[in-house]
């Protein structure tokens, strides 16, 4: 009896912490406006199904292969593909989050530097891309 | 006769290129029955490549044409004063199926590394087993019982917020991303309109538009 309770406890409190991280995710992203520039990018307006089917199985696929060790024995060149991408997505949430936060705007306005908007753009791409790089070759341990 | 015109312009147009766009074409109109087929093929001006994708049409441009060809109708207008007209080939806008497909997989495997990011970042295998210990005493390697209703949670949340369950049922609301995405074009459209003013505007000094 002890025994079932504890077990129902739990996976109550499974599912709890699961909903709330789950909408928390969802409405990170959606604060970032990562979707609506995809959306206008591939012109696929009235279509967010794609979009929400996309990030909901991403989700509850490597979450699941995370927590139940899914693994697939694919070649070491398959890794490509999923590396290139995730480096697209985390790229375009770094590059929200400082849209969102203004500072290049505010930088380039205070500094009287709107005119050279794109080469501070370029810069800090450039800079995000040269510190990624050194740090995984160089930096981190083997 | 009664000669006044009501009128109200529509938010967003798309047209094929270089088509003519008529007065039918942009706005919804009301006024007697023998005038408003008349009015409704009244062309107002002809897309030219050089205008490019976007352009706008000016209220006042309108308003300019229909007293050309009758000097004395009296315009009523309602709503914006502006159109946006997007020049589309075939007039339609067709989504770019390979670049769809690319941003769904973007999405797929940025969302999963970005859970995994989490769990990593949270520790959460050690706390799901701390949970587990808390709440059973027990304290077991894998505990599965917490783990298969959590990632039926992170699903249900995630549907839950874009508010898919009980869509059909429950209301018609649109979910928060179908807003996001309407305010983010709002934003779009209200930006291309106060550019093209602009340029408009600078144009003026050499040739008039229309």
């Amino acid at each position: 009896m002890r025994e079932l309770l504890g077990g129902i406890g739990l996976a109550v409190a499974g599912l709890a912490g699961g909903v709330a991280v789950g909408s928390a995710f969802v409405a990170l992203l959606i604060v970032l406006d990562v979707v609506p520039r995809l959306v206008q990018l591939t012109r696929a307006y009235r279509r967010s199904a794609v979009f929400e089917s996309a990030l909901l199985l991403g989700t509850l696929y490597w979450s699941s292969a995370d927590l139940f060790r899914w693994v697939t024995p694919l070649p070491r060149l398959s890794l490509l593909l999923p590396s290139a991408l995730s480096g697209i997505f985390v790229g375009m949430m770094a590059a929200a989050l400082t849209e969102v936060l203004n500072v290049i705007p505010i930088f380039a306005k205070r500094l009287g530097l709107d005119r050279f908007l794109f080469a501070l753009l370029i810069a800090m791409v450039l800079g995000k891309m040269a510190g990624s790089i050194v740090d995984w070759l160089l930096l981190q341990p083997k | 006769m009664d000669q006044t015109i009501y009128l109200r312009l529509r938010r967003r147009i798309v047209v094929p290129p270089e088509a003519e766009i008529t007065l039918g074409d942009v706005a919804v109109l009301e006024t007697g029955p023998a005038l408003k087929e008349r009015l409704a093929s009244l062309p107002l001006l002809r897309v030219k490549p050089a205008d490019g994708s976007l352009l706008v049409i000016d209220m006042l441009l309108i308003v300019r044409k229909i007293r050309e060809a009758w000097p004395d109708a009296v315009v009523e207008t309602f709503g914006e004063p502006h159109v946006l007209v997007e020049v589309a080939d075939g007039g339609k806008v067709k989504p770019r199926r390979a670049l769809l497909v690319v941003a769904w997989l973007v999405l797929f495997f940025g969302s999963g590394m970005t859970i995994i990011n989490f769990h990593a970042d949270v520790d959460m295998p050690e706390v799901q087993k701390r949970i587990t210990e808390l709440m059973t005493g027990k304290r077991e390697w894998h505990p599965w019982l917490f783990q298969i209703p959590y990632s039926l949670g992170l699903g249900l949340g995630m549907l839950l917020f874009f508010n898919r369950l009980f869509r059909r049922r429950l209301n018609d609301e649109p979910n928060p991303l179908e807003v996001e995405m309407f305010m983010y074009q709002e934003n779009v459209n209200h930006y291309v309109i106060t550019e093209e003013y602009r340029k408009q505007h600078d144009a003026e000094g050499g040739r008039r538009r229309a």
